[in-house]
């Protein structure tokens, strides 16, 4: 344990500023989504639960400033395993909704494990990527991140996770790029690897051939959005449920709580991964726009922060958590505006729900640790 | 250039992507969808979801569906140039529907906003259909929706339990609402029974579609759809096969009865009977029948003031279910609650011998004597044959030593402990609670205090205290099981539409008296009940001549200002008991009526009997008065 008063000099006060902002804003928009202003909408039990997330996270951020992040490297073989650990134990004790099972209880508690496991690769591959920085421009050092990354990706897709999946890929796609990973071959396999997809997908669709990996349901979802029309009754219904909203918001929104594809239940999910069309429908183009920019502003201060951090290893982390958020608020934007897949992954400080609360909270934690030992003569 | 670099140029380039998406849809596009969502252009068109069926413990269906049609005013339907009342005149004149009708039910119809539908019309005749299809072009704006009726595969049994059904009315409109649930006026919900009871989970929710309209009122296409979720379907613990013999046997019973009644002056003419059977070992419900009732088949299509009225003011009460809702006296049946507390207070066994000298028993300083049944002593007897021969004279001393020695509340304690005066908690709404008196009752009530002689008769059941036949039956079980009972259930399962279960009931004890109550109590109570049927000097024995089990019992005849109530309650086998049996005839005269037809419900459910004679039965509402 190591702390100096000296820390706080160093403090990128933009980065509590904007995040502070944006849970104040989750906590508006999650309040009309469940609809608050209505007798007995049972709304108050969403905003406490929400609101014990957040202090439990920001309790994080202050007790992790305590220790100097250079533990996470020491430890990343025990964080891994335990990371294997918890994502096995969970496909086989976990509980879930909708063919999927993503929690652990732990008392009143339903534990998503796969949105901590996010973090926890990112401390892992950052490590492994920092041990092996001489190599990276060859195949054998982009060998070791890459199967350290692929066994929890297969694991969170057993737990039929697609989203956090997708989230785990995309870490390891950026940090590999950010770790020096020799660009002509990431690009040869993942451009293949997404043009075989794309293949694979194209003769299902066309001539029925079998799906690996993926069910039924879940292309549908993915490919929905290219076509609402392919399942006007599911997915495709949400999608053109979130775009009226937003889109009827127009420039200034019809104002809190009056949204009426909110309010008339016409929004799918509306408090967890459709939460952007709450906003977009009752704060308008102005709010859709300054929920945007403010998470292009944090993103940017990320990047300030991982270009000062005192060693690779901090570097390589900010990246990595820089990228986590990048692919959450791309993901969940893009999809209730039509743009991205369906994939049920939800945006960050805003969404309701606790886990990936906490585990925001905790990447930004780390994120400030880093910021705070930036100065590599304090030693 | 660096990486770095290139990462903060791909970032820029994806929030601008983001960024100019938004700007798409909500200025450059955002009439277009401000429109739409305003509903000026679209219109959702409900989809009806069908209630859950109800079936028995065997999987019969005695509740389910059929197919009718609806009619709806669509507001968003409506062209520009048209009004609601022209549309509503010219559908008038076409059709075989009353324009007043149509009007009166446009006018009160609230639509939230402008996109609901107004149900217009229920259950359109086949005529009616084809005319508002064939004139499309003039009813714009109308709607016809397929929607679902109750069908009652057995318009008169389980009547009570099954409970009827009717339109929503506006304290349940908000409260239901309040409660987070998706009601409009004009649903249809369960009123009394099952059907209320469960209306949360036979409801399911409605869908809807969501359409685009032009200017004619005509659908370009669809927007959205979302499915309706049907109604989950109860399975009941009800043996319908026994429900139904049980039905047909009380029937014949109350009908002969009062047959008899009306030929004998000196007979009481009952005006209601009941029987409960309930499982011992889980409480499960497996035949309830109350009559005289109604045929459901009046309540489908929604009931008509007059029909309703009728039943309202019947003298004889058909809408009660007497097995939960009648709170009266249970007579010599309480004597099984004040034997336990005999037992327990006073030090009595099983040998323990008492004397009826004259037929009398008096309180010390007392002027009136409390008599027994039988106006002859009947000389020395031991504790279990008092029970057996239903002696006053015993049960009253036992009643006048639990007085003086623990003043007169510890009989209304040992009543309490076995469930008596608190609802059982069956899954049925409007249970009554019925009444164990004391002192603190009394005082409030009447003003008095409480005197030697309540408690004098209070120890044969009788005095203020009132149960239920479904309060009885957990007693008579509880006694069965050496002091565990089970809370009565009538529904097992849930099932939803998709066949899963979603939600099961397990046995829930509700009285649990082992730690309290020495089982020697029980052996002897219990040796009681047996003779009360197994000796030739037991009051039940001779309606249970070459009776093919060994059974377990206790009557009652309950005195009331006029006529008695006759009560019986019972288990069977008596070494290993299965099933509680309670019967109770309403103003019945004598228990001598009520134990026949519960040695009879034993027959039928241990196979001794047949049960399928045939189904049909005499009820009091004819169904071709529901039909016509």
């Amino acid at each position: 344990m190591y702390w100096n008063k000296k820390f706080l000099r160093y403090l990128n006060f933009n980065v509590p500023f904007a995040v502070i902002l944006l849970i104040i804003i989750g906590f508006v928009s999650i309040s009309s989504a469940v609809e608050i202003n209505q007798v007995d909408s049972g709304a108050l039990r969403f905003l406490q639960k929400q609101a014990v997330s957040v202090v439990l996270g920001l309790l994080v951020v202050f007790i992790l400033q305590a220790f100097d992040y250079k533990i996470f490297k020491e430890y990343a073989a025990v964080i891994y395993v335990s990371m294997l650990l918890m994502l096995t134990a969970t496909i086989f004790l976990g509980q879930g909704v909708a063919g999927g099972a993503h929690w652990i209880s732990i008392g009143a508690f339903n534990l998503q494990t796969s949105e901590l496991s996010k973090i926890m690769l990112i401390l892992v591959l950052a490590a492994v990527i920092d041990n092996n920085s001489d190599d990276m421009g060859y195949l054998k050092g982009m060998f070791l991140p890459s199967i350290i990354a692929f066994i929890p990706f297969v694991l969170v897709i057993l737990q039929n996770d697609l989203g956090t999946a997708l989230v785990l890929f995309f870490i390891y796609l950026v940090m590999l790029f950010a770790g020096g990973g020799n660009f002509k071959y990431m690009a040869a396999v993942f451009g293949g690897g997404f043009l075989l997809l794309v293949l694979i997908i194209t003769a299902h669709v066309v001539l029925d051939t079998p799906l690996p990996f993926l069910k039924e349901y879940q292309l549908n979802r993915l490919i929905v959005f290219i076509n609402p029309n392919i399942d006007p009754h599911g997915s495709g219904y949400n999608i053109i449920q979130s775009i009226i909203a937003l889109g009827s918001g127009r420039t200034f929104g019809k104002g809190l709580f009056a949204g009426t594809q909110n309010q008339l239940n016409f929004l799918p999910e509306k408090h967890t991964d459709f939460i952007f069309s709450v906003i977009g429908e009752e704060f308008g183009f102005l709010g859709s726009a300054v929920v945007i920019l403010l998470f292009l502003y944090l993103l940017w201060q990320f990047l300030n922060i991982a270009e000062n951090a005192r060693d690779r290893y901090g570097y390589l982390v900010v990246i990595g958590v820089m990228a986590m958020f990048l692919f959450h608020v791309l993901e969940n934007i893009g999809m209730t505006m039509g743009i991205m897949p369906i994939t049920g992954i939800p945006l960050p400080f805003i969404s309701y729900g606790g886990t990936f609360m906490l585990t925001s909270l905790t990447a930004v934690a780390i994120v400030i640790n880093i910021n705070l030992r930036k100065n590599k003569l304090m030693f | 250039m660096d990486r770095h670099k290139i990462l903060r140029v791909v970032i820029l380039m994806i929030f601008i992507i983001l960024l100019s998406r938004a700007a798409y849809l909500q200025m450059a596009r955002g009439d277009y969808y401000y429109e739409l969502s305003e509903g000026n252009r679209i219109s959702v068109r409900p989809i009806n979801a069908p209630r859950g069926r109800i079936y028995d413990r065997r999987g019969e269906i005695i509740v389910s569906n059929r197919l009718t049609y609806n009619l709806y005013l669509m507001q968003n339907e409506i062209p520009p140039d048209r009004s609601a009342e022209e549309i509503l005149n010219q559908l008038a004149e076409l059709s075989s529907l009353a324009e007043s009708r149509l009007v009166s039910n446009y006018n009160s119809a609230e639509p939230k906003s402008a996109i609901d539908p107004i149900l217009l019309a229920r259950h359109l005749s086949k005529e009616d259909m084809v005319i508002i299809a064939e004139n499309k072009d003039i009813l714009s704006g109308l709607l016809v929706k397929e929607s679902s009726m109750r069908d009652y595969i057995y318009p008169a049994e389980l009547v009570h339990t099954t409970g009827y059904i009717g339109e929503i009315n506006e304290e349940e409109l908000v409260s239901y609402n309040e409660a987070g649930y998706n009601y409009r006026g004009g649903d249809f919900v369960g009123k009394s029974g099952l059907e209320r009871e469960y209306e949360f989970y036979l409801n399911g929710e409605r869908g809807a579609e969501q359409i685009e309209v032009n200017s004619r009122g005509e659908k370009i296409k669809t927007i959205g759809i979302k499915k309706p979720e049907p109604g989950s379907d109860l399975i009941l613990n009800i043996d319908f096969s026994l429900q139904s013999a049980v039905e047909k046997l009380l029937a014949e019973n109350y009908q002969n009865l009062r047959e008899k009644a009306e030929e004998d002056e000196d007979l009481s003419m009952p005006t209601g009977i009941s029987a409960v059977v309930m499982d011992i070992d889980t409480g499960g419900i497996l035949s309830s029948v109350s009559l005289p009732d109604y045929s459901l088949n009046l309540f489908a299509k929604g009931i008509s003031s007059s029909d309703y009225q009728e039943l309202v003011n019947d003298p004889l009460r058909p809408m009660l279910d007497r097995n939960i809702m009648t709170a009266v006296p249970p007579g010599s049946i309480f004597k099984l609650v004040t034997g336990t507390a005999a037992m327990e207070e006073l030090g009595v066994r099983a040998s323990t011998s008492f004397y009826d000298s004259n037929g009398t028993f008096s309180i010390p300083n007392w002027s009136r004597p409390f008599r027994n049944w039988n106006p002859v002593g009947e000389g020395k007897l031991d504790f279990v044959k008092a029970i057996a021969r239903s002696n006053n004279v015993v049960f009253y001393e036992l009643g006048y030593e639990l007085y003086k020695e623990y003043n007169g509340d510890k009989l209304a304690e040992y009543a309490r402990k076995y469930g008596l005066g608190s609802k059982t908690g069956i899954d049925l709404p409007s249970e009554k609670k019925g009444l164990v008196p004391d002192d603190q009752w009394k005082r409030k009530q009447l003003n008095t205090g409480w005197y030697p002689g309540d408690s004098v008769n209070l120890s044969i059941g009788q005095g203020s205290l009132l149960t239920t036949p479904v309060q009885i039956v957990s007693l008579i079980s509880t006694i069965a099981a050496d002091g565990l009972g089970y809370k009565p259930q009538i529904v097992n399962k849930i099932r939803n539409a998709d066949g899963q279960i979603e939600k099961e009931f397990d046995p829930e004890i509700n009285i649990d008296l082992r730690d309290q109550i020495d089982s020697s109590v029980f052996v002897a109570i219990k040796e009681g009940m047996h003779d009360v049927i197994n000796k030739s000097y037991g009051t039940a024995s001779r309606h249970f001549n070459d009776f093919p089990l060994t059974a377990a019992g206790k009557t009652g005849t309950a005195q009331t200002g006029g006529a008695n109530h006759a009560w019986f309650g019972g288990f069977v086998p008596y070494d290993n008991p299965q099933i509680a049996v309670v019967v109770f005839i309403e103003n019945g005269e004598s228990s001598a009526f009520s134990v026949p037809i519960a040695r009879e419900i034993m027959e039928y459910y241990f196979g001794f009997k047949n049960h399928h004679n045939n189904r049909k039965k005499i009820y009091y509402y004819q169904e071709e008065k529901a039909n016509g």
